[in-house]
């Protein structure tokens, strides 16, 4: 295990901001998870565990332009690195053993 | 749609710098999309979202931790405060001046309060001391329809010897009463002095230091006498008083020896006396050894410090029952005393609590009322002085505008200017708080005459008066001081320099700081205008006879026919000389004291005044006659006679008193005195009474002998007339010293306590009226300040000077009358409580509203006018100058 745990919401994010490549900000994350989790977030939800994974290392962030909608606000838009993708690989990894582990049964 | 401001104004307030753009931008976008989609709910989610933020990890550090806070700038501060107090002078000045008043009387107050609580506190045994006084069924006073108890520390004479006899909790006894005044002699020095009759446990149980003399030895033999070091010097010079013989007159000539010197009582303490005397030399101590049933002497018990005071009561009420059961039983059935009451209740007062407790009266007793009326004051007046400090920091803001500006510009953080302006109100207040000493230490000698109190500035309490007054100068300082301080930092630098930023300093706010502050000092003022028309009243009301130039000299012949016969020579001596126009003797003159009797008419029982004279009595003060006559000294069964007052008729129900008798003795064979004249109804009590049922009598066993003696001298020179008198009297008695007074003084010395408390209302209200003058100057000058361009507008348009006078003083006059409307009901509301306690006071009338009113304006008028008048001379070309 490496020194840092991934929440099980964090995860869902890194995984969108992957899935999202260059195009991650606030917003973007926030309406594309709700569309697959099928459930409503809040946006704040999302900065925090952003602002978290910064922190610990797993994303990095950087301004976008200046645009007219937003009122003038810049965007920021979020990257995974490379010790962030480790952790997903590190996830999808376990996840996967532990699932591959199940008997072939019918389970009720 | 917009998303709502003040949500905004919020995450930007409490969001961490680096986050805001960022979520900022997120939630409008979110916004901007619900409110086109799902336009319901969309800014109340938006304010939502906001609160989500506030977590631990969004909000910003408040501590500008970067804010250089180093020693010098304290320094420059302090310079700075000190330079802004002086630019503008007369406006530091009215605050200081106002807030120190307000200390100075503070001080004052808490040094009347600790004085109140410290009487008798010096007595290290104080805990077990206990005075005995009881409480006591009052037929006079149910017959006046008050409440029928009255209590009272007069208490039988055996009572105290036979609680310590038979009382083991009892350790300590003595009576303590006060003999009057009796002639004094030591060789040649002869004087009347005031004699105070105790035990020999009195040394031991009150902590009055003997300068000569030891507690346990003292009053073993019942000829000494302990005497104060005043007395001593008196009479005795540079000599040591111990061992020396003095002559009291006490019932016959007795002689004494000194055998002690006791330290004078301090000012302090309920306790006071001159001269020590044994109790058994009491001229009435034989006679009372065994009488449970006359209440004459006040008693002191100490109980051992282990002994319970719930103990001591149940004892006593047996041993009270044992030794006064039967007689109380008799007089109760006797009187028709109703069930619950008794004749004899007894209490027992803590001598802590004695100076505070006034239903037993007793020497300097006063009412704890009077201290929070007091402290009710100084309050009234801080506050008055504290609105003054804000309105008038707030309205000079203007000027410093631009200061806050250019600080801010420069790098000043808000909590900097907080600080500086703050330490500015703080210098202020100090300067007060020094002025403020100067004022208590210059004013208390006058305090200490207003109030009749003895109060030193000592080392005990120098420390707590400084404090005190450090105390009062802070919190003034830093509460009114914060309010400006925060509301001048608060400018925003972009909107100061650029101009155009009148700080329209909302009138809003220093107007009704105003009125409060005239409305508190016209109920002052309305209170003091009634209160003096009162006095006014009741020192020139007509009493009903003559007081003038009578000399009111007691005979010091004692209860005794010598006392009659001492003013049968007196009078023989004076016939002929022209400075006395006659003599007449009393048994009481006029608030020197009274008498009581009550007697059964038909079963029920009735009460009158009664006062011993002799025929010139009704001349010399020349009382009114309603019918009848005078007593003759030639008719010898006037001396049988009465001469009743028109209230006496009146309570008997008599239509026709002349033939009416009085059996006032209760003779069992005749019908009892006659009535021979009725006297108009004159005060021979205080205005504060009616006037009750009241008779003259010639008889000497029944009403007393005539140990007063009134001298109505002739209009003119009033000491040499009392030089003549005054011959006469050590022609005839070279032994007696000559002690007179005036009776139109004595008369007005009864009014003394309220006389004393009109005073200190008085010049509360004079300080009261002058911080709020000083307040409404300084506002007025803001305000004719803020508007001089107008003025010099008004001018060059052709306006008059009266005019622009009127148009700045307009507003003031309003204030004025509106403060005037709020005060009027709160007045007439407290004075007329306080009018009830006289039986005759003036009526409210409408006039003295009036005059109040108008003396009020008048103040005001002249306060603001000063700066009206300056503000319309000034040339306008210099104020439109610089447009």
């Amino acid at each position: 295990m490496s020194q840092n745990i991934l929440g099980e919401f964090e995860e869902l994010v890194l995984l969108m901001v992957a899935a999202l490549h260059d195009e991650a900000y606030g917003v973007s994350i926030l309406e594309n998870l709700e569309e697959e989790l099928e459930k409503k977030l809040n946006i704040s939800a999302i900065h925090v565990a952003l602002k978290r994974m910064e922190e610990k290392g797993f994303v990095k962030s950087r301004f976008g332009g200046i645009t007219e909608s937003r009122g003038g606000r810049r965007k920021k838009y979020y990257v995974v690195t490379a010790l962030g993708k480790r952790m997903l690989d590190e996830q999808y990894a376990l996840r996967n053993g532990l699932y591959k582990r199940i008997p072939e049964i019918a389970f009720g | 749609m917009q998303p709502p401001r003040k949500a905004i104004d919020f995450l930007r307030w409490f969001c961490r710098a680096d986050y805001v753009e960022e979520i900022e931008g997120d939630l409008i976008e979110i916004f901007g999309k619900e409110s086109v989609e799902a336009p319901r709910w969309s800014k109340w989610k938006f304010t939502w979202r906001v609160m989500k933020y506030l977590r631990p990890g969004f909000i910003r550090s408040f501590q500008n931790v970067n804010q250089p806070y180093s020693p010098d700038m304290y320094k420059s501060y302090f310079r700075i405060a000190t330079r802004a107090i002086a630019k503008r002078k007369m406006y530091s000045f009215i605050n200081a001046i106002g807030l120190s008043i307000g200390i100075a009387f503070s001080v004052l107050i808490y040094l009347y309060i600790q004085d109140e609580k410290s009487f008798d506190q010096f007595h290290t045994n104080k805990e077990h001391i206990f005075r005995l006084d009881k409480a006591s069924y009052s037929p006079q006073a149910a017959q006046r329809g008050e409440y029928p108890v009255k209590r009272s520390a007069y208490v039988p004479l055996p009572l105290g010897e036979a609680l310590k006899d038979e009382v083991p909790e009892v350790q300590y006894l003595t009576r303590f009463s006060v003999g009057g005044r009796e002639i004094f002699r030591y060789g040649e020095k002869v004087f009347s002095e005031e004699i105070t009759l105790v035990d020999a446990d009195f040394f031991r149980m009150f902590s009055f230091p003997l300068i000569a003399g030891s507690p346990d030895h003292l009053f073993s033999d019942k000829h000494e006498i302990v005497l104060t070091p005043e007395i001593a010097e008196k009479y005795f010079g540079n000599e040591d008083p111990v061992g020396k013989v003095v002559t009291l007159r006490l019932q016959g000539e007795k002689q004494f020896t000194v055998t002690g010197v006791i330290e004078a009582p301090p000012a302090n303490s309920s306790l006071s006396f001159k001269i020590l005397v044994p109790i058994e030399s009491h001229p009435r101590y034989a006679r009372n050894l065994d009488q449970w049933g006359s209440f004459s002497f006040p008693t002191f018990i100490q109980l051992h410090p282990q002994a319970s005071i719930a103990t001591l009561r149940l004892k006593a009420d047996t041993l009270i029952r044992k030794h006064m059961g039967e007689m109380l039983d008799r007089w109760h059935k006797e009187g028709n005393v109703p069930a619950g009451f008794s004749y004899f209740e007894p209490h027992y007062t803590n001598l802590a609590d004695i100076h505070l407790t006034t239903d037993v009266g007793w020497e300097k007793v006063s009412n704890p009322k009077n201290a929070w009326i007091l402290g009710g004051i100084a309050v009234l007046i801080i506050v008055i002085a504290s609105i003054n400090y804000i309105s008038l920091a707030l309205t000079t803001s203007a000027a410093r505008k631009i200061e806050v500006g250019i600080r801010k510009v420069v790098g000043a953080y808000r909590g900097q200017l907080i600080i500086q302006f703050g330490a500015e109100s703080l210098v202020l207040a100090t300067i007060s708080m020094f002025i403020g000493l100067g004022l208590v230490a210059l004013f208390l000698p006058i305090f200490n005459e207003y109030t009749g109190k003895g109060i030193s500035l000592t080392s005990f309490n120098v420390l707590p008066v400084i404090g005190t007054s450090f105390t009062i100068a802070l919190a003034v300082g830093l509460l009114a001081g914060s309010y400006p301080a925060f509301f001048l930092s608060g400018f925003l630098p972009v909107k100061v320099l650029k101009g155009g930023f009148t700080s329209k300093f909302k009138a809003g706010f220093a107007r009704p700081l105003v009125v409060f502050q005239f409305s508190l000092s016209a109920f002052m003022m309305i209170s003091s205008v009634i209160m003096y028309r009162q006095m006014e009243f009741i020192t020139t009301k007509d009493l009903g006879y003559d007081k003038e130039h009578v000399l009111v000299i007691p005979t010091q012949a004692g209860q005794t026919a010598k006392s009659d016969k001492l003013i049968e020579q007196f009078r023989n001596r004076l016939i002929t000389e022209p400075a006395v126009v006659s003599v007449s003797g009393t048994s009481a003159s006029f608030s020197q004291g009274y008498s009581q009797t009550g007697y059964k008419i038909n079963g029920e029982d009735k009460f009158s005044y009664v006062y011993r004279v002799d025929p010139e009595y009704i001349n010399l003060l020349s009382l009114r006659l309603k019918e009848g006559r005078n007593f003759d000294p030639r008719i010898a069964s006037d001396t049988n006679a009465v001469v009743i007052n028109e209230a006496l008729a009146q309570d008997m129900g008599w239509e026709n008193p002349l033939e009416e008798n009085l059996n006032w003795r209760q003779d069992t064979l005749g019908l009892g005195a006659n009535v021979i004249g009725v006297l108009k109804d004159y005060h021979f009590m205080s205005l504060e009474r009616n006037i009750e049922p009241m008779f003259l009598s010639l008889d000497k066993k029944g009403a007393g002998y005539l140990t007063t003696m009134l001298v109505k001298l002739s209009p003119g020179n009033v000491s040499e007339k009392i030089e003549s008198v005054r011959s006469a009297w050590k022609e005839l008695y070279p032994d007696k010293p000559f002690d007179y007074s005036f009776m139109d003084e004595d008369l007005t010395n009864q009014y003394r306590s309220y006389e004393r408390w009109m005073s200190i209302t008085t010049l509360s209200t004079g300080f009261a009226i002058f911080i709020a003058c000083l307040g409404l100057f300084g506002l007025a000058g803001i305000n004719a300040a803020s508007r001089t361009k107008e003025i010099g507008i008004r001018k060059v348009m052709g306006a008059e000077l009266s005019h622009i006078f009127m148009l700045l003083n307009k507003q003031f006059v309003w204030l004025a009358v509106i403060a005037f409307l709020f005060a009027a009901p709160l007045s007439w509301y407290v004075m007329t409580r306080w009018l009830s306690s006289f039986k005759y006071a003036i009526a409210m009338s409408w006039e003295l509203f009036a005059i109040s009113m108008l003396l009020g304006l008048t103040l005001a008028l002249l306060t603001v006018s000063y700066h009206a008048i300056s503000a319309s001379l000034i040339n306008p070309s210099k104020t439109l100058k610089y447009e």
